[in-house]
């Protein structure tokens, strides 16, 4: 399985919180979902973390070639 | 009075050369006598002579008949006339029989009063501008900076100085051709003339200043001359009219390119400021640097701040998507299971999965925020 992107972790996050708001789910399920939902979340920091330092990185790079 | 009588041929009528002449003679006697208006020419008078001669000339026309006057009376006149005057004669036809000479027999002479010659300008002046010599389209522009100046002017007049100085203090390296003629008097207009064409057919003349300075009437009268008049409308060069003062108009001034009302106005025609030139031409590259360097600044802070805009857009946008999932993580946490155990709450589960009732001596396992234990239900309530 390929690893899911960050728009994808993000819409599937958001499924999960929206189904565990609704209180619907059972216990058992409502846990496993909460696992995912920890997952997909730690997922998603770790994706906007390393745009975050690509970025800084860039915009540093720039900032040297600066006459 | 000789007799004009014929000599007899059977049936033919026949007279002698001075019969016919007197006859002839005796007949022009009868016209009236007339006023004629000419140009003198080949003006002859001589001590031993008991008449004066001279030839009336039509300028206009080009024709001419002979006067003669008798001295005493010519003399009497005091007039001190000179070839190139304007004259009315008053006088009869006369034939002098000796020769068969046809000729104008004076008996008064008036110069062109400042009344003639004001009916005749404005004779001319209709008649010229008739043919269109006067019309604004004809009028041609000034070369902003003429090669070479023509200046037409008296040998020594003021005018030519007038000219001469202004030209030079506004455009020090100005080339300028003097051609000096007679500004005056019955000879001027020819020579005014000959001169216009002379300076036409240098090279590299641009324009050509007619210059002269203030005057009586009669003194101004060569730059009404139709010969001028003519010349200076149809010359090839534009030319810049500068004669007598403001208020005179003398006709070549009508026929000019431009009208200067004095000679030093002709001169601040003809040339430019040279100093006001340079002054000019630097404040133009003033202001195209200060333009330029504007535009340049401006162009360079719009695309410094869509630079700026550039940096900051990704991390904003990474930014957004973090609060974004802060704020989906935050609900996370509060509707996590966990969450509930921490407030104290415990999970009981059999071997069929989360119970709600339980009996007596049921082995369950318990599950609590940090731990987790198995369990035997002792009672129930």
């Amino acid at each position: 399985m390929t690893e899911p992107t960050f728009e994808q972790a993000q819409q599937e996050l958001e499924q999960i919180v929206e189904r565990l708001e609704h209180g619907q789910a059972p216990l058992d399920e409502a846990l496993a979902l909460w696992e995912r939902g920890e997952a997909l979340y730690a997922a998603c920091r770790a994706k906007l973390d390393a745009a975050q330092g690509k970025i800084e990185e860039l915009a540093r790079r720039v900032e040297e070639t600066r006459p | 009075m000789a007799k004009v009588e014929p000599l007899a041929y059977e049936d033919k009528t026949v007279y002698s050369v001075g019969a016919f002449n007197r006859g002839v003679a005796q007949w022009l006697e009868r016209l009236p006598s007339v006023w004629v208006e000419g140009e003198v020419t080949e003006l002859r008078r001589h001590e031993r002579w008991a008449s004066v001669f001279f030839t009336l000339k039509d300028p206009e026309e080009g024709a001419s008949v002979g006067v003669s006057m008798a001295r005493g009376q010519f003399d009497g006149l005091r007039l001190d006339l000179a070839n190139g005057e304007r004259v009315h004669v008053f006088g009869r036809p006369q034939l002098y029989d000796q020769r068969g000479d046809f000729r104008l027999r004076a008996l008064s002479i008036e110069r062109f009063g400042v009344g003639a010659h004001l009916a005749a300008l404005e004779r001319l002046k209709t008649k010229l501008a008739a043919e269109g010599l006067f019309a604004q389209e004809r009028k041609r522009r000034l070369p902003l900076l003429p090669r070479r100046i023509g200046l037409v002017t008296g040998n020594d007049a003021a005018a030519k100085r007038d000219v001469l100085t202004t030209i030079q203090t506004r455009f020090p390296p100005a080339n300028i051709l003097v051609a000096e003629t007679y500004v005056q008097g019955p000879r001027a207009a020819d020579e005014i003339v000959a001169a216009l064409r002379a300076l036409c057919e240098q090279p590299n003349v641009d324009v050509i200043v007619l210059a002269r300075g203030g005057g009586s009437f009669e003194d101004l009268l060569p730059f009404s001359d139709e010969r001028v008049v003519r010349a200076v409308a149809t010359s090839p060069v534009p030319i810049v009219s500068a004669v007598g003062h403001e208020q005179d108009t003398p006709l070549c001034d009508l026929a000019a390119d431009v009208r200067a009302s004095t000679p030093t106005m002709a001169g601040r025609l003809v040339v430019p400021d040279l100093g006001e030139l340079v002054q000019r031409l630097d404040r133009a590259r003033d202001s195209l640097g200060r333009n330029v360097r504007r535009t340049l600044d401006r162009d360079v802070q719009r695309a410094e701040r869509a630079h700026e805009r550039l940096r900051r857009a990704p991390a904003l946008l990474v930014e957004r998507k973090r609060a974004r999932i802060e704020a989906l993580a935050g609900k996370l946490g509060t509707l996590s299971p966990k969450a509930t155990l921490r407030r104290g709450y415990a999970i009981v589960r059999n071997e069929h999965g989360v119970v709600s009732r339980v009996s007596v001596g049921e082995r369950v396992d318990v599950e609590l925020a940090e731990s987790s234990f198995g369990a035997r239900v002792e009672d129930v309530r």
